[in-house]
């Protein structure tokens, strides 16, 4: 039997540009272009490789406001089939929970399944809750760190490797199952210009709002974020000397360089 | 190579401003369009000074001064001739105006979008990476390994023409054919910009500087005040900068913010954005032989449509008018059965018959002013010198013909001067 995948995206703000309020401390996310979580992209295309090799299909899903179309399309165009857009205004100001909340009622409602592939964390958040949290509410089995997956179809399981800090676990998992794939694991592939075209004409994203789903409005968005951030502190900032050596000689550049080193008791010779 | 099932009437190759308002043009006619950009939005990877001319962006977009994203409307245009710490600046102020600074980015994301409202479709991150011919006609272009087909393709790749390179239309560029500009985005407050260049809210300043600005090296730097923010840059003769200077090339820019003259206004600004970008430097010898083929029209930078006023730059309209002139053409070509060579003819006699053709023509030898070395580094010298023993007076007051005949000795003959000023009042 081929594998149904669903895939989970975060359409974040690209944080190579992201500012922080000084006055409130939280982040300005206004005016700044979005793109789908670096990682998340990992996952798609660990989950792009599976249906290459075994067959079957593969949905994303993200929780955003609109303009994440765009991220979706984006995905499309890698391979993906479809994708799943939950948005509803009901849904902002979510903290983790309530964001794994709508997350699981959409695969709820997605219904069939075998295998939900999620990031290792975000850009913007990075708090590694979601996929716990999600396969928590649809009580799946849950691995983290995954870098290999291997599916047996004789008795619906996968085989999945999983990074540590200096070994590997392998671990025998049934499906459904929740993984989550270890940053950087694998380049994502390229767009096709057929898949972007799919994306664009014919009708393979859908939007799900409050009124698709059968939740329970007090759970999501800010009224079922029980989180608060209390505080945000910065980290000091160390103090740094700016010292420029303005000749070209490479030479004295060189044993200039020594010898700030030397002063500064980083270097003994 | 796989064959895609849908076809298109047009598939434009390019969203920048030429690219963008053909296929607005082309689908506000109802025609199949398909518009590719290898960025990741429209326009992000464009690049410009900082001003553009608004008339004849007017005749293509409805309500264009309403809905467009424009920054400040350029009330005030300075030209300055800078030698060491000293520039003598020409200031013209009115409250009448045709030309409105904005990010190009903006300007092309929009016309992308308009586009797409009319019908369009937009594709981004996709590379074309050839043209498709078919029996010797352009009938679509290459992605990968996988092939999209159109009637006509309208190429608007810009200046980097690696397509048309390709399929032998045009030669690889000539670094003396082209000019590098390099610039930097500063963050400042639209409070900030008002009171350092003396603006009012919306209000512009274009401010073009030549002489000690590049290092001698012929070019000029530009300043463009943007709402909340100022665009400052420098464009150089390529082949010059590459033979003369043996740094990083934003060592030029670097100089030029932290120039004595300007370092005022940017001090407490903070660097948003840093890009090059190419530019045609003598469109005459960029531009192909024509600009129409079997099934292929091509537009704007990578046609050579632009020009060099010398002060000033008029890209951004010459290639969305381009744009404009080829969809109408297509059109036309369309009526008359198809997009064949000798239907597509039309474009480029549209062409030759709009200000486009017409201005390119009358100012086909300004860039052989860029070779004049001393317009760049003599005639500034001179123009200070002149105005440094008028205006510092100690003890002994100059008359003006003892301060220039004080200025020149020595650096510039009279006759030459005279030479230089009615070949620049006829190329200019
Ligand atoms: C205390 C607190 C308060 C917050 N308040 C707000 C707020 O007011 N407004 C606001 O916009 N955000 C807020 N957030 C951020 C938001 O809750 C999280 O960004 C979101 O829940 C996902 O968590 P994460 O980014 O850490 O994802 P991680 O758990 O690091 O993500 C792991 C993986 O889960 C998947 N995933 C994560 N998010 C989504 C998603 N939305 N759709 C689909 N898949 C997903 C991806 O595959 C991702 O790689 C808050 C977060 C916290 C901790
Ligand atoms: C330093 C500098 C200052 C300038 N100042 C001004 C000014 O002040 N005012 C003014 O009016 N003009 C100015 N110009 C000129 C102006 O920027 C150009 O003339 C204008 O952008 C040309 O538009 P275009 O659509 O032809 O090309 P571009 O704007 O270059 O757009 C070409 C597009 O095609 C895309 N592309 C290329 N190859 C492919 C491919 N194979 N597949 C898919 N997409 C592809 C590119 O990503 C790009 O988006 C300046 C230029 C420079 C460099």
């Amino acid at each position: 039997m081929p594998l149904k995948i669903i895939v989970g995206i975060k359409w974040v703000p690209n944080t190579t540009s992201v500012n922080i309020d000084p006055k409130t401390g939280t982040l300005i996310r206004e005016g700044i272009p979005s793109v789908v979580n670096p990682h998340d992209l990992t996952a798609v295309e660990m989950a792009l490789k599976l249906k290459d090799r075994y067959g079957g299909t593969v949905t994303a899903i993200s929780m955003a406001p609109p303009s994440a179309l765009a991220g979706l399309e984006h995905v499309i165009g890698m391979g993906v089939d479809r994708g799943i857009l939950a948005s509803d205004r009901a849904f902002a100001g979510a903290d983790t929970l309530a964001t794994s909340y709508v997350l699981s009622k959409v695969i709820e409602k997605i219904g069939e399944y075998d295998l939900i592939i999620m990031g290792h964390e975000t850009i913007d958040s990075s708090t590694a809750h979601i996929g716990a949290q999600v396969a928590s509410w649809l009580r799946l089995p849950y691995v983290y760190y995954a870098v290999d997956i291997e599916y047996n179809e004789q008795d619906r399981s996968i085989i999945v490797r999983r990074m540590l800090e200096n070994a590997y676990e392998t671990y025998k998992v049934y499906l459904p199952a929740v993984v989550s794939i270890a940053m950087h694991t694998y380049e994502p592939r390229r767009v096709k210009v057929s898949n972007k075209l799919r994306a664009k004409t014919e009708d393979v994203i859908q939007v799900w709002t409050s009124k698709d789903l059968d939740i329970d409005i007090n759970c999501a968005g800010l009224r079922g974020s029980p989180t608060v951030v209390s505080a945000i502190d910065f980290v000091p900032k160390v103090p740094r000397k700016n010292l420029v050596f303005k000749e070209r000689d490479p030479k004295k550049a060189a044993k200039w360089l020594i010898d700030q080193l030397i002063q500064e008791g980083l270097l003994e010779l | 190579m796989k064959h895609i099932e849908k076809r298109f009437d047009a598939i434009v190759v390019g969203a920048g401003p030429a690219g963008a308002t053909a296929a607005y043009q082309l689908a506000k006619m109802g025609y199949k369009t398909l518009l590719l950009e290898r960025g990741r939005t429209p326009g992000s990877k464009s690049m410009f000074g900082g001003r553009v001319y608004i008339r004849p962006l007017k005749d293509i977009y409805e309500d264009f001064e309403k809905k467009a994203p424009i920054h400040r409307w350029v009330k005030k245009e300075r030209i300055s001739l800078v030698y060491d710490e000293s520039a003598t600046t020409i200031e013209y102020t009115s409250n009448k105006t045709t030309s409105f600074t904005t990010y190009l980015t903006q300007l092309s994301h929009w016309m992308a979008n308009q586009a797409v409202e009319q019908g369009a479709i937009l594709l981004t991150e996709i590379r074309v990476d050839r043209l498709y011919k078919e029996d010797g006609r352009y009938r679509g272009v290459v992605v990968e390994d996988e092939v999209v087909k159109s009637d006509v393709v309208i190429d608007a790749e810009g200046i980097n023409r690696l397509l048309l390179e390709r399929e032998g239309i045009v030669e690889k560029l000539s670094p003396d054919h082209v000019a590098l500009g390099v610039k930097e985005v500063i963050k400042l407050e639209p409070d900030t910009i008002n009171n350092l260049f003396g603006l009012d809210n919306n209000e512009g300043l274009s401010w073009i500087l030549m002489g000690d600005v590049t290092d001698g090296i012929p070019g000029g730097a530009f300043i463009y005040t943007n709402r909340d923010s100022v665009s400052l840059g420098i464009v150089v003769l390529l082949g010059e900068a590459a033979r003369r200077i043996d740094r990083h090339i934003y060592i030029l820019v670097e100089e030029l913010r932290n120039h004595p003259l300007l370092y005022k206004y940017f001090k407490d600004g903070r660097i948003m954005e840093y890009s090059t970008h190419l530019i045609p430097e003598d469109p005459s010898r960029l531009m192909p032989k024509k600009l129409y083929y079997d099934g292929l029209m091509i537009v704007g930078d990578a046609a050579g449509l632009l020009l060099n006023q010398g002060y000033t730059y008029r890209g951004v309209d010459f290639a969305a008018y381009s744009g404009y002139i080829a969809a109408k053409a297509y059109e036309k070509a369309h009526g008359n059965g198809g997009a064949s060579e000798e239907n597509l003819k039309i474009y480029q006699k549209m062409l030759e018959e709009s200000f486009v053709m017409k201005m390119l023509r009358k100012f086909s030898s300004v860039s052989r002013l860029m070779k004049k070395e001393r317009l760049f580094s003599t005639y500034p010298q001179l123009i200070n010198l002149l105005a440094s023993k008028l205006m510092h007076i100690e003890y002994d007051s100059y008359k003006l013909k003892e301060a220039f005949d004080e200025a020149r000795k020595g650096r510039v003959g009279l006759i030459h001067i005279i030479k230089d000023l009615w070949e620049v009042s006829r190329k200019l």
